[in-house]
Order: structure tokens, then sequence, then C-alpha cells
């Protein structure tokens, strides 16, 4: 079907030189401002990383659950798992620019001098020496590459699957994609919350919260439905899903993508109440941070921006089978899901003795946009250049006739 | 006949119903329905069904439910009988949110049903079709729509030969 490649869709090389151009903003970053450029970077890439994660969810559940209304955009899924290497790339500087500093760029426990305010040194700290059996680099960076290594295991396993599906039309196929399903959620889980422990809560050692790894979770369910939510919508108007993906499977995507937003209010509002009830200065010092200056505006915008506005725009039914109005609130939730990543990120700086600026600081607005830019570009480039390859739905499913005509 | 409830018609398979329902939907009818024997997928859309005003009821009741939370926990805690509980304010939004929230959930399934019910004019105790044997058979293999002798644009002989027109296997009338 789309073997051959479309004119009126957009050429990968393109958006791979869209990607490069960012990177390499970011990589000047890392030598003129690096604990900002660096930061930024961390929050560009989890930003794209993110999005592929929760589209490994979504074909996991596809499988797990033997569903058959999301057969015909599960292929767009795939093809974004192609991208997944690439963020293991993506994730080498982050390595290099912790021993090109004094290891505390980013996550400040890795350097045992670095100077805690008004209380020693990291290696002095209690906190820090009861956390070492798990926070030390040698074990860090193991657990960065077992992460990758099961993420890329399981994305090349279900593309592999649903490819070679289309050749032979292979039952077994399916039975294959589901028991990897099965083992894959439990892993994925496990490691998609390793990784927001490390990469994020980390970054304020004394911190901890039970719930993180499921608000990483939901918010990555959040940016993958998004963006499926515009690559459908893209894909309908531009003509090669015109007729095969109708309104009701924009509605049945709306829908998770609304039952998303519930429950990652829901998770982000249980952190903040147990936090708060529990009053206990460990806890508390992280929401102290996110409530001075100008992050206070910005939990403000969250809650309001992130939940209430979504919520109240996706219950109405209408607007939950339109384009334009989907469109929409896809690229809201995305702009919104950068906003909750920055606000779980960037406060963090205030404990590097700088005061977390971003939006006082011209600079920082020039990493973020390159950071999140190089990662989007690359992450395109991976998505189309595995569609022009691959037939647009999975035309031998044992689902998809069944998918085709779901009409109610 | 002076209480005629209406005109009764059976089919034979759930195409042949689909296509008078649509029929009768263009014909204008208001007041009809259909008696089949499971739900039939596309049958909303051959009535000419809009969407279940149900959803409405929902969210009135969890506004109401919201509402209720927030303010009886303002009530007991910080109005009638002031509790001061561990350093923390009177009354703040986080702790009455959990309550707020399950009463949101309880109203709006309870506004849900009470909606469902009303909507549905039940408890219906008695419908004119019950009193025709043969409409037992809607319980088994056969499909039966029928016209109300209240509908605007009802007329006797004229509804009938409609009626006749969808090719139907019986035709009937049905008493109120």
């Amino acid at each position: 079907m789309s073997a051959e490649r479309d004119a009126s869709l957009p050429n990968p090389t393109k958006w791979l030189l869209i990607g490069a151009v960012g990177l390499i903003i970011s990589f000047v970053g890392f030598f003129v401002d690096p604990r900002m450029a660096s930061f930024c970077y961390l929050i560009g890439l989890i930003f794209t990383t993110s999005i592929t994660i929760g589209m490994l969810f979504l074909v996991m559940i596809h499988h797990i659950f033997d569903a058959y209304w999301s057969t015909v955009i599960r292929r767009q899924a795939e093809n974004f798992l192609a991208a997944l290497p690439w963020m293991a790339v993506l994730f080498i500087p982050l390595f290099l620019i912790t021993y090109l500093y004094k290891q505390d760029t980013l996550w400040i426990w890795m350097n045992p001098d670095h100077e805690l305010h008004g209380h020693g040194t990291v290696g002095g700290d209690i906190l820090y020496q009861k956390k070492t059996w798990w926070l030390n680099e040698t074990f860090f960076w193991i657990r960065a590459v077992v992460c990758f290594v099961s993420w890329v295991y399981f994305a090349r396993t279900f593309r592999r699957n649903s490819f070679n599906q289309d050749k032979d039309g292979s039952a077994e196929h399916t039975y294959s994609s589901r028991k990897h399903a099965a083992g894959g959620l439990v892993v994925v889980a496990l490691t998609w919350s390793m990784a927001g422990f490390d990469w994020i809560m980390s970054l304020e050692y004394h911190w901890f919260s039970t719930m993180f790894g499921v608000w990483f979770f939901a918010n990555s369910m959040r940016a993958a439905l998004a963006v499926l939510i515009l690559v459908a919508a893209f894909l309908v108007a531009k003509g090669p899903l015109k007729g095969i993906f109708n309104t009701k499977h924009l509605h049945d995507l709306s829908t998770l993508s609304f039952a998303f937003t519930v429950f990652w209010a829901y998770i982000s509002f249980s952190q903040y109440f147990l936090i708060w009830n529990g009053n206990i200065p460990e806890e508390t010092f992280w929401y102290n941070f996110r409530e001075e200056g100008m992050w206070y505006s910005v939990s403000m915008f969250l809650i309001f921006g992130h939940f209430l506005f979504p919520f109240l725009f996706m219950l109405q039914f209408p607007l939950k089978t339109k384009y334009p109005a989907m469109v929409f609130m896809a690229c809201w939730i995305l702009f919104m899901q950068l906003f909750d990543l920055i606000f779980n990120i960037l406060p963090s700086l205030k404990i590097h003795g700088q005061t977390a600026q971003l939006f006082h600081e011209p600079l920082g607005f020039l990493w973020l946009g390159a950071s999140v830019l190089g990662g989007i570009g690359i992450l395109l480039w991976a998505y189309w250049t595995s569609y022009h390859k691959v037939k647009i739905i999975p035309i031998r499913d044992p689902r998809i006739g069944e998918c085709l005509g779901h009409n109610h | 006949m002076a209480d005629k409830f209406g005109i009764l018609a059976k089919f034979d398979t759930p195409a042949d119903i689909m296509h008078a329902a649509e029929k009768v939907r263009d014909a204008g009818f208001k007041r009809w329905d259909v008696i089949t024997p499971f739900p039939i997928h596309g049958m909303d859309g051959a009535m000419g069904l809009k969407r279940s005003w149900v959803p409405r009821f929902t969210i009135v009741g969890g506004t109401t439910g919201f509402i209720a939370g927030m303010s009886m926990i303002f009530f007991t805690n910080a109005f009638d009988y002031k509790i001061l509980i561990g350093g923390k304010p009177l009354f703040s939004p986080f702790f009455a949110f959990p309550v707020s929230y399950e009463l949101t959930i309880l109203f709006s399934a309870f506004a849900s049903i009470a909606g469902m019910f009303i909507l549905n004019k039940l408890p219906m105790h008695y419908h004119p079709a019950l009193k025709i044997d043969r409409v037992a058979e809607a319980s088994d293999d056969k499909f039966f729509l029928y016209i109300e002798s209240e509908d605007p644009q009802y007329d006797d002989t004229k509804t009938r030969s409609f009626v006749e027109g969808l090719h139907p296997v019986e035709v009937s009338d049905m008493e109120a």
C-alpha cells in the first residue's frame, strides 16, 4: 500500500536534518552553559523517550487484551517504536557530560565532594550514605543499559511479529506477541519506573515518592496517545488512512486519552496529598521549591492546564469525535506534558546553587527548544523511515476485518 | 375502536426490521418503537434516535456530589465544630478532596440510574404489547415494530396500508 514513497508525505531526511540541528545546538550548550543545557537536554530526551515508551505500552496493552478496535492504528505505534534504539544513542551524551565535568552536572550524588547548601558534602550526608547501594555510579549506568536493552528487545519483537504477519498471515505471530506482551508489561513497567526514579527523582536524592513511577507511566501514556491522535488525523487528512480510520476509532483514542487525563490527575494529586498530609521535611522540600516565585504559577498552570481544561474539554462527546478539536487537544496535551517535565526536572537546579529561572534566562529557551527539536526530529525521522517501509495497517492481522467495521 | 393503541407488524429477520425502521423514520413518525430479541447494531441510526440525555443527569449529579463533599467537610470541621488536627488548616480542599471525589462518583452513578429510569419511563408495569401473545416470540426469533395511534401523523387506514407496505409477515391492531 505504501511501499513506494508518497510525495505528499514528509521526507524522513528532512526530519533527520532538523533533529541534527537541534542536537548540535544542544551539544554546543554543553560547553557554553553546561548545567542548564544538560538539564534541558534531559527534559528533551525524556520527552521523546516517554512518547516511544507510551507507544510500547499501547502495543502491549493491545496484544494482552486481544483488542480489535486499535488494530487499525497499531501499525503507527509500531513505526514509532523504531525510534527506541536511537533514544538509547541519545542517552550517551548524558554519560559523557557527567564525566566531562566533575560528575555533578546533572546528578549531584555522583560527586561525593559536592557541597550541599548549609550542611557539608554529599559524601558526608547520612541520607546519601544509606542510599549508596542503589545510588552508585556503576549500578546507575548498568540500570540505564538494562532499561534500554529490554525496551529495544520488546520493541523489535513486536515490530518483527507484526511485519512478518503482513507477509505470511500466520496467527503464530499474534500468539507470540501476546506472550511477549504479558512479560513485557511487567518488565517495562518496572524498568520505566526505575528510569523515572533514576533520571528524574534522583536529581534531588533526598526526596522520594513511591507514586513517581506511576506518574511517569501516566505521563508517557498521555503523550503517546496525543501523538497517535495527531498522526492519525494527519494520515486521514493526507489520504493514506482516509476511509480506513473512522471517527469511531478517533472517539476510542480520545476516550483513552481522557481516561489517562483523569489517571494523571489522580496520581499527581495523590502524590501531593500524601506529602502534604505526612509533612515530613525530606518530602515537603520538593514541593516547597515548586511553590516559590514563578514555579507557583507553573504549578497552578499544571493543575488547570494539564488537568481541568483537558478534562472538561474531553468530557464532551461531540468534541471527542471531531478532528480539529482533538488535534488542538493533542497539541495542548503535548505542550503541557513538556511543562510537566520542566516542573519536575528544572527546579532541581536550585540545589546546584543556581536559581532555576528558565523563563528569565534567554539561553534556557534556546537549550530547551534545541533539545526538544533534536529529540522530536530523531523521533519523526525514525517514524517516517519505518512508515515508508511497511504497509499502513497490519493487513493480515486476524482482527483487522473486525476493526475496520468498527462503528458502534 | 376508540381505545386502539396502535398497529403492530411482525418481521422475520433483523435486516427486514432495520429496513422497515428506516422507512418509518423517513416517513416522519414520532411515537413508535421496535421489539427485538437482542440489540441490533445500527438500529439507533435506523430509528433516527439521538444521543441519550443520560449524560446530562450524570454531570448534574457529579457536580452536586463534589459540592456536597466540599461543603460537608467545611461545615463539620471548620464551621459547626472546629477541629484542629496536626496543625493543619481547619479547612483545606486537599483533605476534603478524596471525600468529594468519592461523592462525585456516587452521585453521578445515582443520577445516571435515575436519569435512565426517568427517560425510559420506568418502572412500567403494563404495556399494550403484552396483551398480544405473539409478542412473546420477540424473546425468541421474531422482530416487531409498532406505531402508536397517539402519533400526530397517525391515520387508521393510511398508516395501516403504510405498515403493510413495509412487507411484514403479519399486521395486527393493538388494544390499549
